[in-house]
């Protein structure tokens, strides 16, 4: 009985696991490496995962021997309840930046179009660079995070070529999507082009942990900003979860629907005129 | 389409093994979330070198934060992630104003936001499945590139659209 009840939390080890990646991680600290005007920012978040992914017992086969059988699904619900305490944090920045926050409202909203972007960077580039087929819907439409991939198994199925394409980025954006969304912010504001208020609040376009990479590299860039770089990540990240699965039922998914047939129906016109020619 | 697709969405989570916030033990949750508080604390205390028994009473505000976001998810009759329910009653206890909040804001600026995230990022490192890998190896390197591309349109297209109305409007 004792067993199964600590089977259910995946047994001691994979929290031991996680003590012990968590103390290294923070131990290291935060790493600067200043390229021209810009910096990368290597943040302890960073080695956690990829401390994660080395233990992970699909990778390392000696790890299966000390992790209970089910610590991989529990893990899955970890991820979920250990980011509670860290957004329960983030709001609380909100409260005392609340005027601030309240005083940039129409970019707040209207920067949940912007990430509408996806469709006008990665959709040509998957179409007509790639020559991608239906797979570039699902996996340009929205930057594929759980609700994302949720619309596409059920609008076409997880086993169609669109289904394909979003598990695709979503699988690549689980992987790589940290490492993207700590190194992108700070070189952008390098550039000195933007407002530090409008890349704080594009940081809550994402998952909790590319939310936690772009403001941790993001407030590393920018420390005086601190305060207002989290309060205004904090609430746009609340729009999304609010606005996100709306968005791509009624604009993004049938928008980029639209261009996919547009776009194929030229090529095909295209080619049969080349072969009447 | 619409509200039915949105209802099914809902549904079709459970293929991808996100958890129906309605259906979840909360009692079993409430443990989970404890554990993570603990590493949070222990995590914190590293980085920052602020003790864990300084940095409970903060702790402890935010578990209640958690707890009561998840008991929202559970039974508001609409739904909204249990995340979004968390980020709302902290941002509400924290308002100027509102009995108790400037003890909050004290308390919880002991803990470093970022060692908070800490945890959760290794426990992803560790939960990713072989299926997740297996998607990510035969997906192949032309979806890494579409990847990178939806991930920085995404966030460029917002920094974009913020940029231009901030500017808009002041």
């Amino acid at each position: 009985m004792a067993q199964t009840t600590l089977e259910r939390y995946g047994g001691v080890g994979l929290h031991l696991f996680v003590l012990g990646i968590v103390v290294v991680a923070e131990s290291i600290g935060l790493i600067r490496i200043p390229i021209g005007i810009a910096a990368v920012i290597l943040l302890p978040i960073l080695y956690a995962f990829a401390m994660g992914i080395i233990l992970n017992p699909n990778i390392m086969k000696g790890t299966r021997r000390v992790l209970s059988g089910n610590a991989t699904k529990v893990a899955g619900t970890m991820i979920a309840i250990s980011i509670m305490p860290f957004i329960a944090k983030f709001g609380t920045t909100v409260g005392p930046q609340i005027q601030k926050v309240i005083e940039t409202g129409p970019a707040l909203v209207l920067q949940e179009i912007g990430n509408l972007g996806t469709i006008l960077v990665a959709f040509p580039v998957a179409v007509f660079l790639l020559k991608m087929g239906r797979e570039a819907i699902g996996a340009t439409y929205s930057i594929d995070r759980e609700p994302n991939l949720a619309l596409i198994a059920d609008k076409y199925g997880l086993n169609s070529p669109e289904g394909a394409g979003a598990m695709g980025v979503y699988a690549t954006g689980t992987i790589i999507g940290t490492f993207v969304f700590a190194i992108m912010p700070p070189l952008i504001h390098g550039l000195g082009i933007f407002d530090v208020r409008a890349l704080a609040m594009s940081c809550g376009v994402g998952s909790g942990s590319m939310l936690a990479a772009c403001t941790g590299a993001l407030v590393s860039a920018a420390p005086t900003d601190k305060d207002m770089i989290l309060a205004l990540a904090a609430a746009s990240n609340i729009l999304t979860y609010a606005t996100g699965l709306y968005a791509g039922v009624f604009v993004a998914l049938p928008l980029t629907e639209w261009l996919y047939r547009i776009s194929r129906g030229e090529q095909t016109s295209s080619i049969s005129r080349e072969a009447q020619s | 389409m619409t509200i039915e697709t949105i209802k099914n969405t809902a549904v079709s989570a459970d293929i991808l093994n996100v958890e129906d916030e309605r259906r979840i033990d909360l009692a079993h949750h409430a443990l989970l979330l404890l554990v993570a508080c603990v590493l949070g604390l222990i995590s914190n205390w590293v980085a920052t070198k602020v003790d864990p028994m300084t940095a409970l009473p903060g702790m402890a505000f935010l578990y209640a934060i958690s707890i009561v976001g998840l008991l929202l998810a559970k039974f508001v009759p609409f739904y909204l992630p249990s995340v979004a329910w968390i980020s709302l009653v902290a941002i509400l206890v924290t308002i100027p104003g509102v009995p108790g909040s400037a003890l909050i804001v004290e308390q919880v600026g002991k803990l470093n936001f970022l060692a908070l995230a800490t945890p959760a990022l290794a426990y992803g490192g560790l939960a990713l499945t072989q299926n997740e890998f297996q998607i990510a190896r035969t997906s192949g390197w032309k979806i890494v590139i579409v990847a990178i591309c939806v991930m920085f349109g995404t966030y460029m297209g917002s920094v974009v659209v913020a940029d231009v109305t901030l500017k808009l409007f002041e």
